[in-house]
C-alpha cells in the first residue's frame, strides 16, 4: 500500500472494534426497518383493488412525493413497496454514513485522540481512507439487506437488484459528501451539520423536482437513485450519476485535506472578546452562548424547511384536478376534497417538523452530560453555581428554544401557505395548530432529562426514543405496530390537526409526564456522582 | 489552630476498587499543604469529595466549617479549584473563561484579573480551542488566584508550565497565603516546589494516609544514610538495630561501610563505628526524592 494510507488495515480494526456495538445497531435497525416493510406492504396492498386504490390516492399526493419522490410502477406491488421505504430508507442511509464517517474522521481529530495515531507508522490518509470504507461497507450491508428482503418478500429480482444498488451508491455518495465537509469544519459538530445540511437540500430539490414532475430531479442524488426506475425501466445508467458524484466528492475531499493542518479547517480562527458579555455568567446565560450556533442552525433550518413544506400547499389544488378519480377513491368530492387534501398535508408537515425539532431539543439537552463528560461541568460547580442551577439553565434554554423553534416552524408554514394562496386568515391558526405539537416534543425532552440525572450511561436511549418517533411517524401506517408500539411515541398520542379536532387531554397529560421526568432527572442530578 | 480541611475515615469506591479507604487529612487553617502520592493513590478522588463531585460512601468531610456535599454551592463562593487537566469551552475565549468562572463564584478583583493575565502572559482575546497545555493551565491559574478564596484547591496546577511560570505560580501562592491568609491544598509531583512552599504534607498510598508532618519532622521518621571509613571492617554494625543494607568495600588497610539507619538508631550505630576507629564519615538525611520513593513504595537504591 502506497504511502498516503499506511496503516489503513489498523485503523479499520480499530473502528470495527470501536464500534462492534454501534455498527450492529445501525444495521440491524435500518437495515431491520426496511426489511419488515418490504414484508409488510405485500401484506397490506396484496390485492388487485388495493394496488389499483394505492396508485390513485398515493401516485398523486403532495406529501407521498416531497417524501418519496415519484416511484415508478406504482401499479405493481414491487413499486409500492419502493415507495413505502423510500423515505426511511434513503434518508436513514444517508444520515448514517454521515455520522459514521464524522465519527472516525473530524471527531477523533477534534478529541486529540488521532493527533497520538498520527505519531505512529500511519499515512496521511489512512483515517480518511479507513472511515470510508467502513461507511461504504456499511451502506453494502444496508443495501444488501434491501436487496434480500425485497426478494425474500417474493418481490421482482432485477427491482429488487435495482432498488438496492441505487440505495447503496446513494449512500456511497455521500460518504464522500461526509468526507468532504469533515474536512472543511474544524468541530465534529459542524462537519455535522454541513452534512446534514447537503443531505437536507438534496432531498428537498428531489422533492419539489417530484411534485412539478420536472427537471429539479435531476439535480439532487436522491432523483439520480430514483430515476433508475426500480420495478419500471430499470435504467442502470443513472447508476453511473451517483458514481461520477462519489468520485467527485472524493476529490473535492482529497483536495482539501491536502491543503489543510491536522486539525484544522478552512476557516482560521479570530481572535475574540478579551472580557465575557453581561450575558455569560449566569447557568442559562452559558447555556445560550454555548448552544447559540446550534439554536441558530436548527432555528434557521426548520424556517426554511417550514417556509418549503408551506410553498408546497398552493400546488395541491393542481394535483387534484390532474387526478379526478382521487376523490371517488375517497369518497369526498369538489371544495371539501381540497380542503381535506391541504388538511392533510398540513398534518404531516406538523408532526414531521414536530419531530425534527424534537431532535434538536434532545440534543441539546444531552448538551449537559457531553460538558460533564468533558470536564467541564467540574470546572462550573467548583464555583458557587449549585446543581440545580446548572442543569435548570440549561434545561430553560432548551425548553424556550423548542417552542422558539415550533412557533416559527408554524409561521414558517404559514408564510408558505399564505404567499402561494393569496390567503392570510389561516396565519394564527396555522401557528398554534404546530404548537399543539409542543407537550410530545418535551416529553423527549424529560425523557432526555431523565436519563441524564438517573442513568447517565445510558443517554443514547433518548435517541433511540426519537428513532421510535422518526418511525413510528414516518411508517406506522405501513408496518401497522400494535398500539403500544405506537404508544411509546409522544407524538402518536397528540390529535393530527387539522385533519382530527384539538383535544386538551393529551397534551396535558403529556406535559405532566415531560414535568415529572425532568423533575426526576434534576434531583438525580443532584444526588449522584458527577464525572 | 483551626481546621479549613478535616477528614476522618473517608470512604470512596467505584464498583470493586476502593479508591480512597479510610482516608484522614488535616489542613490547618493559613497553611500551604502539600498533598503527595503515586498516580492513582486517590488525590483526585479526594480533591473531588471536597468539591462535593463525588458523594462518599462512608466518612466524615469538613471543608471551611461546611459539609461538601450539601453545602457545595455556599462552601465554592469561598474556594477556587484548579484542575491538573483543565478543559475549557472551544469557543470562548480565555478572558470570557476567566470573567465566568469569577462571576459563578460570585465576583473577581478587577485589579488581581488585570495583573494576574499580564504575569502569566496570556492574551484573553484568543480562543480557548487555540490555547496549549500550559496555556489552559495558566487560564485556570488566573481564574483562581484572581478571586477572593479563602481556600485554593490545587491539583497539579502547575503541569505543563515553564519554569519561569512555574516560578510566578510560586510567587502567587506564597502572595496568598501571607497578605490574605488564603489556605493551599497543594497535590504535585514537583518536589522542589513542594519543598519550597509547603508547611506541612501529607503522602497517601492506595487512599490511606500513610504520613502527615512538617518535611522536617517526615525527614526525622525515615533512615539516614551512612557512610564511614574505619581502621578494622565493623562487621558488628550489622548486628545493630535499625541498621539496613550494609555495604563493606575493603582495599587494604581501608574499610569502608555503607548503609541506612533509622534516626532513633543513629547513636548506636555511631557507638559501634567508632569502637572500630573511625577515619572519616559521612551521614546525611534521606534527600527529598528518596524520602518520596520510600514512601511511594519503591526501595531506594543504596
Amino acid at each position: 500500500m502506497s504511502a498516503p494510507f499506511t496503516g489503513t488495515g489498523h485503523l479499520l480494526r480499530l473502528i470495527l472494534r470501536r464500534d462492534r456495538v454501534r455498527l450492529p445497531l445501525w444495521v440491524a435497525g435500518l437495515g431491520g426497518v426496511i426489511a419488515a416493510s418490504a414484508y409488510a406492504v405485500p401484506e397490506a396492498y396484496g390485492t388487485p383493488e388495493k394496488i389499483a386504490g394505492y396508485e390513485k390516492t398515493v401516485g398523486d399526493s403532495a406529501v407521498s412525493f416531497l417524501m418519496s419522490g415519484r416511484q415508478a410502477a406504482l401499479d405493481t406491488i414491487g413499486g409500492i413497496t419502493a415507495n413505502e421505504i423510500g423515505q426511511v430508507a434513503t434518508l436513514g442511509i444517508c444520515l448514517m454514513v454521515l455520522f459514521l464517517v464524522v465519527r472516525h474522521t473530524r471527531a477523533e481529530e477534534e478529541s486529540g485522540r488521532a493527533e497520538m495515531l498520527r505519531s505512529t507508522v500511519l499515512g496521511r490518509h489512512a483515517a480518511t481512507l479507513s472511515a470510508t470504507l467502513y461507511a461504504v461497507a456499511a451502506a453494502v450491508l444496508i443495501g444488501a439487506i434491501t436487496t434480500a428482503a425485497m426478494i425474500g418478500a417474493d418481490l421482482e429480482v432485477t427491482g429488487s437488484l435495482a432498488y438496492g444498488a441505487s440505495l447503496t451508491l446513494l449512500g456511497v455518495t455521500f460518504a464522500g459528501v461526509s468526507v468532504a465537509a469533515a474536512q472543511l469544519s474544524t468541530s465534529a459538530r459542524g462537519a455535522l451539520a454541513i452534512g446534514g445540511t447537503a443531505i437536507a437540500l438534496a432531498y428537498l430539490v428531489r422533492g419539489f423536482g417530484a411534485i412539478n414532475d420536472n427537471w429539479l430531479v435531476w439535480l439532487s442524488p436522491f432523483g439520480w437513485a430514483q430515476e433508475i426506475d426500480a420495478f419500471g425501466a430499470e435504467r442502470w445508467w443513472t447508476l453511473g450519476l451517483l458514481a461520477a458524484a462519489t468520485v467527485v466528492a472524493f476529490a473535492v475531499a482529497a483536495y482539501l485535506a491536502e491543503h489543510r493542518d491536522f486539525a484544522g479547517g478552512l476557516l482560521q480562527e479570530r481572535p475574540g472578546s478579551p472580557r465575557a458579555t453581561r450575558v455569560l455568567g449566569t447557568s442559562p446565560g452559558l447555556a445560550f452562548c454555548l448552544q447559540r450556533g446550534t439554536l441558530i442552525g436548527w432555528t434557521a433550518g426548520l424556517f426554511i424547511l417550514a417556509v418549503i413544506y408551506g410553498a408546497v400547499v398552493p400546488m395541491i389544488p393542481e394535483l387534484l384536478e390532474s387526478n379526478p378519480d382521487i376523490g371517488k377513491t375517497l369518497g369526498i368530492e369538489g371544495g371539501d376534497l381540497e380542503a381535506a387534501a391541504i388538511n392533510s398535508f398540513l398534518s404531516y408537515s406538523y408532526v414531521f417538523l414536530a419531530m425534527l425539532t424534537g431532535a434538536f431539543a434532545v440534543a441539546s439537552v444531552l448538551r449537559l452530560r457531553s460538558e460533564e463528560e468533558a470536564g467541564r461541568a467540574e470546572a462550573l460547580l467548583a464555583t458557587g453555581l449549585s446543581r440545580v442551577g446548572w442543569v435548570v439553565g440549561s434545561l430553560a434554554v432548551t425548553v424556550v428554544g423548542t417552542l422558539v423553534i415550533l412557533v416559527l416552524n408554524g409561521i414558517g408554514i404559514a408564510l408558505g401557505y399564505s404567499f402561494g394562496m393569496s390567503e392570510w386568515d389561516r396565519v394564527g391558526e396555522i401557528v398554534v395548530d404546530q404548537l399543539s405539537f409542543a407537550p410530545g416534543v418535551l416529553v423527549l425532552v424529560g425523557f432526555a432529562m431523565a436519563l441524564t440525572g438517573l442513568l447517565p450511561r445510558w443517554t443514547m436511549l433518548a435517541w433511540a426514543l426519537v428513532a421510535v418517533v422518526f418511525l413510528q411517524s414516518l411508517l406506522g401506517d405501513t408496518l401497522k405496530f400494535p398500539s403500544w408500539v405506537d404508544g411509546i411515541s409522544p407524538l402518536w398520542h397528540l390529535p393530527r390537526v387539522p385533519s382530527e379536532s384539538f383535544e386538551v387531554t393529551p397534551g396535558l397529560v403529556l406535559l405532566v409526564i415531560s414535568a415529572a421526568l425532568a423533575a426526576a432527572g434534576v434531583l438525580g442530578v443532584r444526588r449522584r456522582d458527577i464525572g | 489552630m483551626t481546621s479549613a480541611i478535616s477528614l476522618s475515615e473517608l470512604v470512596k469506591t467505584f464498583g470493586a476498587v476502593r479508591a480512597l479507604d479510610g482516608l484522614d487529612l488535616e489542613v490547618a487553617t493559613g497553611e500551604v499543604h502539600g498533598f503527595l502520592g503515586p498516580n492513582g493513590a486517590g488525590k483526585s478522588t479526594t480533591m473531588r469529595v471536597l468539591l462535593g463531585l463525588l458523594h462518599a460512601d462512608s466518612g466524615q468531610a469538613r471543608m471551611l466549617g461546611g459539609d461538601p456535599w450539601r453545602e457545595a454551592a455556599e462552601l465554592h463562593r469561598r474556594i477556587a479549584y484548579v484542575p491538573g487537566d483543565v478543559n475549557l469551552w472551544p469557543n470562548l475565549t480565555g478572558g470570557e473563561v476567566v470573567d465566568l468562572l469569577g462571576r459563578m463564584r460570585g465576583g473577581l478583583d478587577e485589579a488581581k484579573r488585570a495583573d494576574l493575565l499580564d504575569r502569566f502572559e496570556l492574551d484573553p482575546s484568543k480562543k480557548a480551542r487555540t490555547y496549549s497545555k500550559g496555556n489552559r493551565q495558566k487560564l485556570a491559574l488566573v481564574a483562581a488566584f484572581a478571586s477572593d478564596a479563602e481556600l485554593l484547591l490545587l491539583d497539579e496546577p502547575t503541569s505543563g508550565l515553564d519554569p519561569l511560570m512555574e516560578a510566578e505560580f510560586q510567587r502567587c501562592v506564597v502572595e496568598a497565603k501571607t497578605s490574605e491568609g488564603v489556605t493551599v491544598l497543594l497535590s504535585s509531583h514537583i518536589l522542589a516546589e513542594v519543598e519550597a512552599l509547603c508547611d506541612r504534607v501529607s503522602i497517601i498510598r492506595n487512599g490511606v494516609n500513610v504520613q502527615s508532618g512538617t518535611l522536617s519532622e517526615l525527614r526525622h521518621l525515615t533512615r539516614t544514610t551512612v557512610i564511614a571509613e574505619t581502621g578494622a571492617r565493623a562487621d558488628r554494625i550489622a548486628d545493630v538495630p535499625g541498621v539496613h543494607s550494609p555495604e563493606f568495600t575493603d582495599a587494604g588497610d581501608q574499610h569502608r561501610v555503607t548503609f541506612d539507619v533509622d534516626s532513633d538508631h543513629l547513636d548506636e550505630a555511631v557507638k559501634v563505628l567508632s569502637d572500630h576507629g573511625i577515619q572519616s564519615l559521612t551521614a546525611h538525611p534521606p534527600t527529598l526524592e528518596e524520602l518520596f520513593l520510600r514512601q511511594y513504595g519503591e526501595e531506594v537504591p543504596a
